[in-house]
């Protein structure tokens, strides 16, 4: 028994360890798990990058940004990485500061963002403001503003993300900061008794509000473009708050220590061409950086469209986050 | 005076030794820094004073529910009781995700207890958030564990002892007193020190059930300082106050309960003199309806996955599913492995060198490799591994490394104790003539040791089958595992198909759980 177990592992560690012998170059490209998931956008970029650069393009995952970053950090100069698709402009600062980045030179003249966008070294591939998901049938007057959610004490009860481990977490936060500025402690103490729990994640809070434990949840504004796409069903909404929303961007860049720069160069330059930004949409769920000419899918054109844009800097998240962390945790962890 | 070569057990043991804190030195002065020692804030003692209290409710509960199940077990036959006892070994390898949304879908505000109590027409809202659900998914998780190793345990009692005590007319209490009682008493401090350990790091249950930071656990400040801070000098430091911490606990365990000497013969008997008691009789019938309609509906949420599993049975699915079982099964070799060797090491300490101080040091040393953070031992064990050799195949090294690290508690607590009771029983004759090394192994203890370092194995293979943790950093389109997979349909927000996935690992953890029961069943 135990003689056959060592051979099967043998054998598939041969099996791995036999791939054939590459001839075209090859394109490292770290990302977060389901961008090159079985639903993600990856194998649809792979494909059409791949028709063009005579290389392979190979993805290597970790779980979220915040992974593909420590990850980075970990490897240092010995990465492997020519490229990165996934990280997110909160991480931005922490991720220049690795010194791991090289100039990408796109030009990024026409992009569909909702703020200006010029940065030698890292250009966003796409976008979403975050948003308060609810379910229409069950909730039929949502708040109008995150000052109504805030302050109505019989208002909805909402399942959130820790902003110490999760990207949306920390949006809610900077949010949050925006909207309430200094009195932001105040806002928070408002709301907890309203707030089901902070989960490790967006994937467990998605889950708890499917499953019907809360009323609104933490999310992005192409959330319902899923559930319309994907499962035809209309009845999931985004909250439309009058102060704004908060962007989310997310960036792509290429490392200064790749062996293929030139390879790198091109990837990073069709980054913001029509085949990859026309798989963003329903690949990722999130709005392309640059809007395909033929337009976005239909589920995308009735999405909540925020009258602005809150966004601090990267070097404001860098600087403050502390600071906003420890106000939230002094104002909720009674 | 000629030099001996160490004990295997003893180079284990500095070996591991090495790689912890040769991870934590590389972990400390990554980029040429030196340690920040920061100091704990208000937020960070709150957040340990829960730790231990959550931890220590949690611990204690499981090892209430595991022990009055394990005895009711003990006493009673009845039909599927191989089934109840494999569904009790596989409950603690469910991923955590699976867990939680198992206690929400059962307790939760739309979950299956308030349905049942708005058809008897009680309507007023509960909450679980808190301590009642955190509390509720780790006694689920490591309570069926530890009835399961406690029966395991309980047959293990001499068959003369049965004879006498039927002889002489023992009462219940009496058998429990100089029967049970001794095994329990070998076996609690082991066994508690597991859960508390696992239930101290609890993260991702205590965030999703906790209702806010207040409910934390010092893996999140580690979590935060090594993913958004990228502060490794921290990340070093909190992990060695988690270190102290968790092992003062298990060694305070380990020296508040000794461990009996054992009998000498072993057959177990089948007939137990206070089955036939009657207020046993209803007192079991009481734990067992209990604890089935406490376990029975969070194990059985899980079939919901059951729904969507054509949607994920695929090629993908089947890779996913090869690569664990590969990870496991390395994972689960070096885990019973370096149980042995740290036993066998621990049990010359003992009995043959006569020196139990040191041998506790050996006793320690697993429940030290559950203490140190899975994030903060993969980060530093990569940092050494990086310089010798291609980093984006280090996953392949530290999955099976981190997962069989993980998984040493679990096996030395199957291996140390039937390892120490053939000594005690045969260690003299062997002695005596002669019979040293191998073919001691060999001769004495491996017909012993059998079915306990197959059950040993087939839990660290289930452990490591339904582990995410370190797969976060180094999964990656080479090497998907289930859990993974699990995930990533998660990020897609198809929830329905990452249910059907985790029902998979769940019924991989069910087939192992069973097959260890199986093979401890197998007589010679």
């Amino acid at each position: 028994m135990l003689r056959r177990l060592l051979l099967t592992l043998v054998s598939l560690g041969l099996a791995t360890g036999l791939a054939q012998a590459q001839t075209k170059p090859t394109l490292t490209v770290y990302t977060y798990g389901s961008f090159a998931g079985k639903y993600g956008p990856g194998k649809t970029v792979k494909e059409r990058f791949e028709a063009t650069c005579g290389c392979d393009l190979n993805w290597v995952t970790a779980e979220d940004a915040g992974s593909l970053l420590g990850r980075l950090r970990l490897e240092g100069e010995d990465t492997k990485a020519d490229a990165v698709v996934g990280l997110d402009m909160n991480l931005v600062a922490e991720a220049r500061s690795l010194n791991l980045f090289a100039p990408h030179g796109v030009d990024e003249k026409d992009l569909t963002l909702p703020i200006t966008w010029t940065d030698s070294t890292f250009i966003p591939f796409d976008w979403g403001y975050y948003a308060f998901v609810y379910d229409a049938s069950k909730l039929a007057h949502p708040p109008k503003s995150l000052r109504e959610l805030v302050d109505d004490p019989n208002g909805p009860k909402v399942v959130l993300q820790d902003p110490r481990t999760s990207a949306p977490g920390l949006g809610l936060l900077l949010w949050m900061q925006k909207v309430y500025g200094d009195k932001a402690g105040e806002a928070w103490g408002r709301l907890q008794p309203r707030i089901v729990t902070f989960t490790k994640g967006w994937s467990e809070a998605y889950g708890l509000f499917l499953k019907g434990e809360a009323d609104m949840v933490m999310s992005y504004t192409t959330s319902p473009a899923y559930h319309v796409v994907a499962e035809k069903k209309d009845n999931y909404r985004a909250a439309a708050f009058s102060e704004g929303h908060y962007l989310h961007v997310e960036l792509a860049g290429m490392t200064r220590t790749s062996k293929q720069p030139d390879l790198a160069k091109k990837f990073m330059a069709f980054i913001l061409s029509e085949p990859f930004q026309s798989a963003m949409p329903e690949g990722n769920w999130m709005m392309p950086a640059k809007t395909p000419a033929a337009g976005l899918p239909a589920a995308f054109k009735d999405l909540v469209q925020p009258s602005r844009a809150l966004l601090f800097t990267p070097e404001e998240v860098q600087q403050n986050r502390r600071a906003f962390t420890d106000a939230w945790l002094n104002a909720t962890a009674r | 005076m000629t030099l001996k070569p160490p004990h295997p057990g003893s180079l284990v043991a500095i070996a591991i030794l090495a790689l912890v804190a040769g991870g934590f030195i590389a972990l400390a002065t990554v980029g040429g820094g030196t340690p920040s020692l920061l100091s704990i804030g208000p937020y960070l003692w709150r957040v340990l004073a829960f730790s231990l209290i959550q931890a220590t409710l949690s611990a204690a509960l499981s090892l209430a529910l595991g022990i009055g199940l394990a005895l009711a077990l003990a006493r009673r036959r009845f039909p599927g009781r191989d089934v109840v006892l494999a569904i009790l070994g596989s409950t603690m390898v469910m991923p955590t995700i699976v867990a939680v949304f198992a206690v929400f879908a059962v307790y939760g505000r739309s979950g299956w207890l308030a349905d049942v109590l708005a058809v008897l027409g009680w309507t007023g809202g509960f909450s679980i958030f808190g301590y009642p659900g955190i509390l509720i998914a780790h006694v689920f998780l490591n309570g069926p564990f530890v009835a399961r190793i406690t029966l395991d345990g309980l047959n293990q009692v001499p068959a003369e002892h049965w004879r006498l005590a039927a002889a002489l007319g023992f009462t219940p209490v009496q058998i429990f007193r100089h029967l049970d009682w001794p095994v329990l008493r070998g076996e609690l401090p082991g066994v508690a020190g597991l859960i508390f350990l696992m239930c101290f790091k609890s993260f991702a249950i205590v965030l999703a059930l906790g209702g806010g930071p207040s409910r934390s656990t010092l893996e999140v400040a580690i979590f935060e300082a090594l993913k958004i801070d990228l502060d490794f000098g921290r990340v070093a430091w909190l992990a060695l106050i988690q270190l102290a911490l968790c092992l003062s606990m298990t060694a305070l365990l380990h020296w508040a309960f000794t461990r009996p000497p054992v009998g000498h013969t072993i057959r177990s008997l089948v007939h137990r003199p206070d089955a036939k008691n009657r207020g046993l009789k209803i007192l079991d019938a009481m734990v067992l309806v209990v604890s089935a309609l406490f376990i029975a509906p969070l194990a059985f949420s899980v079939l919901t996955g059951f729904r969507s599993l054509p949607a994920v049975i695929d090629a993908d699915l089947l890779r996913a599913f090869v690569t664990s079982l590969a990870i496991a099964g390395a994972a689960a070799i070096l885990a019973c492995g370096l149980a042995l060797a740290l036993a066998s090491a621990a049990r010359r300490r003992r009995i043959v060198l006569r020196s139990p101080r040191l041998a506790a040091l050996y006793d320690l040393l697993p429940d030290a490799l559950l203490a140190v953070p899975p994030f903060a031992l993969t980060a530093g064990l990569f940092l050494l591994i990086r310089r010798f050799g291609d980093p984006s195949t280090a996953g392949f090294v530290l999955l099976p490394l981190i997962n069989g690290l993980a998984a040493v508690p679990f096996a030395y607590r199957y291996v140390a104790p039937r390892l120490l009771t053939t000594e005690e029983r045969y260690g003299r004759v062997a002695a005596s003539l002669g019979i040293t090394g191998w073919s001691k192994l060999a001769i004495m203890d491996w017909p012993e040791l059998k079915r306990p370092l197959a059950a040993g194995f087939a839990l660290a293979m289930a452990l490591s089958f339904g582990d995410f943790g370190i797969v976060a950093l180094f999964g990656g389109t080479e090497l998907v595992t289930l859990p993974y997979l699990l995930y990533e349909r998660l990020g897609a927000y198809r929830m329905d198909e990452a249910s059907s996935v985790g029902l998979v690992i769940v019924f991989v953890a069910v087939i192992l759980a069973h097959a260890s029961g199986r093979l401890s069943d197998a007589r010679d």
